[in-house]
């Protein structure tokens, strides 16, 4: 695909030369063809090569690199692995994108207290991997977490498959320091509770990197639970699957985790992994409980009667470690495997009140119909969290156009059924236009002051979030920046 | 308890909806700028700084509809002024429950305990109230509706100010509505308690439990004293042979009786001096009085003390050396303390408080008052030592209260000058 947004303005030797000063040469990209990988994230509709990416290995170096972006009046922009899908970390307002990867320590575990202390850049599963046989793990466990860090879970408060027992990030994090867009370093909350004033903490979790740079996060650790009974209910149909999952969680049953995949989907994953996914079903619902050994056979028996009486077709059980693991590998890595379904693909991410998953999966297929396109879905239907996944050739405007059409006509449903347009993504640039629908005018202006206490001049993550300028409050068109060059 | 008695409470407004606050508020902004002071239930008006100005008190008294109470998406939305007692009762009719420990339930409103963020020691195994907050509608003081959040269990969009005003005392607006996510009543709760020689052996006891079988919801730790008066308070009995550790359970029948069994064998080896299981039928009350030990009690000062949960047990000793009755939700390192009747003016309270503080401060922790004769207030800072991010806090209340119409000096933020204001 062309790239048609006009070349980064050439960064001045100066700022070039300062800049190494701080990160030293091999923590700077600013050669046109070295930015590219930078150009987009995890959302490849719309693109915009930064301007120049540093690669800070302290805190103090971020802080020299923000109070030489404000003595310059350069914009800034933090960075993680890059895997947000909502362009969470595409530089639009052009500028210093300060990536993160190399501030990835783990600087304490402390099991008594039971917190951990990492750096930003920390991939998610290396600290579920530095606490294998602890007893305790981290629980937000995006599908990503191989590739995530716990700096990008915090910035957009990511979910994950077990959030529905265990919460999403902010339920997770006790303290964080950042950098301030202004250049101070604050630090919030701590490894203990309730510190007196406002939840700074809870605030600062989804922020999506417009109130500074997390360099430092408090993670809750969480018991590793005594065991665990993994399901998979086959059903004919997705309506079957969808009221299954309705009426589980109707039962009043809470279990670890709950998450569907479609015939689409199931086709995909079987060519990858050879798990042994019925190709005929119309979906299958990978139901997890934990706890202690002497409740989980009860809890997994209720909910096995519920998925037969609301018409599953069989239920299998995972009987060994290995087999739940590899049904988890397929669940996490459904993504990757869509690459055998089609060149390019959007993931969406709405969410509706958990009873209204059947009507708002009629619609998703009704809307793949109208726009020619097709849409496989895999998602965590125990939080009402759809994932519509379209595939389309990014080669082809038109159908590129169909698949915004499609997208935007899912999340209109999705506030027409009561819902919201992101449950963890995140509304980065390419929900913005979604803002204005979800929220009033008056909200919009309440969350703008809540930035500006953060971020006064707007220079840190401009153009994300909310629709409207950064500093002055002044309305500003919206406008989906990249869309155009993907077109 | 003692209420303000400041003239702050002279004038009060009751508004029958949310449109007609907003309105109210809206023309108090535009010409006499009166201070305004958000009440629910009342039970918490001694909490915070005290009102120093003369000023409106807006009730939510009649702001207790039930918007939408879909169950069988576990969500619920009320308006704010929902009584607690009315609240729980209404999700028990589904068998479901908002799991945070309120005291003064049948007085006490959501939006209330929301602005104190009020929790008691299920807190260990289900979280605060933060972890339930999922929408949230208040007005700012221009009179402004704003909202955050939405009504699914997922959200993502806009900033969280359900955290936000969750704890704010009601600097930041009024809250007026609020959706819960929910959770299913267990089928039973047990308590288990155990007395043992020293505090010091109860941190090796609890050290231990990290790796427990078991998964307690609660882990309580009480002084004898504290023990016998909720103890007396339930109508039932704890020992008081030494200092005293509880662990409730949660769950199915057959799964509470196990973790019961299971732990007993696991406290053997810690040598308590007594194990008692608190009956079926007592179980309820003790909950309830272990709820409202922070509010009940007629000693002269309470405070709430955060830190370290490893350093928990140290506090307590350090706390009852001097006869102070403390009760420690130990898990998560908060400890609820009355200084002893002997205590009877604001200089000696302080000098008790001084080491404590000192203590917590080493350890990531801070001291606030829950209650105290107001005159005190001067003398002890009422909010604790400042935090690093508090000047952030005031540049976030600046935006949002410009003119700081809201619960103005009561909480963290400088006290006001008196002068061109009220």
């Amino acid at each position: 695909m062309s790239v048609s947004t006009p070349a980064a303005p050439t960064f001045g030797h100066d700022v070039l030369r300062r800049l190494r000063e701080i990160v030293g040469a091999e923590g700077l990209l600013s050669q046109r063809e070295e930015l590219l990988v930078y150009e987009c994230d995890g959302y490849t509709i719309e693109k915009q090569v930064p301007d120049v990416v540093v690669f800070p290995t302290t805190t103090e170096q971020i802080v020299q690199i923000v109070k030489l972006c404000n003595e310059l009046q350069l914009p800034f922009i933090p960075r993680g692995a890059g895997t947000s899908l909502a362009g969470g970390s595409l530089p639009v307002g052009g500028g210093v994108m300060i990536a993160l990867t190399r501030m990835k320590q783990i600087l304490e575990v402390n099991l008594r207290d039971r917190f951990a202390i990492v750096e930003p850049g920390l991939v998610n599963v290396h600290l579920t991997q530095r606490l294998k046989g602890t007893g305790y793990h981290y629980a937000p466990d995006p599908s990503s977490q191989g590739a995530c860090t716990i700096g990008g879970n915090v910035a957009t408060n990511s979910g994950g498959p077990h959030t529905l027992k265990y919460g999403v990030t902010v339920n997770h994090i006790l303290g964080v320091e950042a950098v301030m867009p202004d250049g101070s370093v604050v630090t919030f909350g701590g490894p203990a509770e309730d510190t007196p004033g406002f939840d700074m903490t809870g605030l600062f979790v989804g922020n999506e990197g417009t109130f500074g740079i997390c360099t430092k996060a408090w993670v809750r650790l969480t018991r590793d639970p005594a065991a665990y009974r993994t399901m998979l209910g086959i059903f004919e149909t997705v309506e079957d699957a969808t009221r299954t999952i309705s009426n589980i969680i109707g039962a009043g049953i809470v279990p670890a985790a709950l998450e569907m995949m479609d015939s689409g989907i199931i086709e995909a994953v079987e060519a990858a992994f050879h798990f042994g996914f019925p190709l005929d079903a119309g979906a299958v619902v990978l139901i997890e409980v934990d706890g202690l050994e002497v409740a989980v056979d009860q809890e997994a028996q209720t909910i096995m009667e519920i998925c037969h009486s609301s018409g599953a077709r069989e239920v299998r059980q995972a009987n060994t470690p290995k087999e739940r693991l590899l049904l988890w590998k397929c669940r996490k890595q459904a993504f990757g495997a869509i690459g055998r379904l089609s060149p390019s693909y959007c993931t969406q991410d709405g969410v509706v009140p958990r009873t209204k998953l059947p009507e708002i999966l009629r619609l998703i297929i009704e809307s793949g119909k109208r726009h020619n396109l097709r849409i496989v879905n895999v998602f965590h239907a125990g939080d009402g969290n759809i994932h519509p996944i379209i595939l389309f050739d990014e080669r082809d405007a038109d159908q590129v156009q169909r698949v915004l059409h499609a997208s935007d006509e899912i999340l209109d449903a999705c506030i027409e059924l009561g819902g919201s347009v992101t449950g963890e993504h995140g509304i980065g640039v390419e929900k913005i236009s979604f803002m204005s629908k979800l929220f009033t005018a008056a909200d919009l202006a309440t969350f703008l002051k809540v930035r500006l206490a953060f971020n006064p001049t707007g220079l840190c993550s401009p153009k994300k979030m909310l629709p409207t300028a950064g500093a002055c409050g002044t309305e500003q068109p919206i406008v989906r920046t990249g869309v155009r060059a993907a077109m | 308890m003692s209420l303000p008695t400041l003239a702050a409470f002279a004038e009060e407004f009751t508004p029958a909806t949310q449109a007609e606050l907003a309105r109210f508020m809206a023309d108090n902004a535009a010409s006499r700028q009166r201070v305004l002071y958000p009440v629910g239930g009342r039970t918490a008006l001694h909490f915070g700084c005290p009102a120093v100005e003369p000023g409106v008190a807006i009730s939510t008294a009649k702001l207790t509809n039930v918007i939408d109470y879909p169950a069988r998406d576990m969500t619920v939305t009320v308006e704010s002024g929902i009584r607690i007692d009315a609240l729980n009762e209404l999700l028990r009719q589904e068998r479901q429950r908002l799991p945070i420990d309120i005291p003064q339930a049948h007085r006490a409103t959501l939006g209330g305990i929301i602005a104190c963020n009020a929790g008691g020691a299920r807190r260990f195994g289900l979280g605060t109230l933060r972890d339930y907050i999922i929408g949230i509608t208040a007005i700012d003081a221009t009179g402004t509706p704003f909202k955050a959040g939405g009504r699914v269990v997922k959200n993502v969009a806009g900033y969280d100010l359900c955290k936000l005003l969750n704890g704010s005392l009601g600097t930041l607006g009024m809250i007026t509505q609020v959706t819960l996510k929910l959770r299913p009543i267990p089928e039973t709760t047990r308590w288990l308690w155990a007395s043992f020689g020293s505090f010091q052996e109860i941190e090796t006891t609890l050290e231990k439990l990290l790796l427990s079988a078991t998964r307690p919801i609660a882990m309580e730790v009480l002084d004898p004293s504290a023990a016998s008066e909720i103890a007396a308070e339930a109508r039932t009995s704890l020992p008081t042979d030494g200092p005293l550790l509880g662990l409730a359970f949660e769950g199915g029948a057959h799964e509470v009786a196990w973790e019961l069994d299971t732990v007993q064998g696991e406290l053997k080896l810690r040598n308590p001096r007594q194990v008692v299981i608190t009956p079926d039928a007592e179980a309820d009350g003790l909950w309830n009085s272990l709820t409202e030990f922070e509010l009940t009690a007629e000693e002269p000062l309470t405070f709430k003390a955060n830190l370290l949960p490893s350093r928990t047990m140290e506090f307590l000793e350090l706390a009852t050396r001097e006869q102070i009755s403390v009760q420690a939700h130990a898990g998560n390192g908060i400890v609820i303390g009355h200084l002893p009747d002997r205590v009877t003016n604001a200089q000696t309270a302080a000098g008790l408080l001084t080491p404590l503080r000192r203590f917590v401060r080493q350890y990531h922790g801070n001291l606030t008052i829950v209650n105290s004769p107001e005159t005190w207030k001067q003398d002890i800072p009422t909010w604790g030592e400042p935090e690093p991010s508090w000047p952030l806090m005031q540049r976030l209340k600046d935006q949002l209260d410009p003119q700081d119409l809201l619960n103005r000096g009561r909480f963290i933020f400088p006290a006001p000058i008196p002068m061109d204001r009220g």
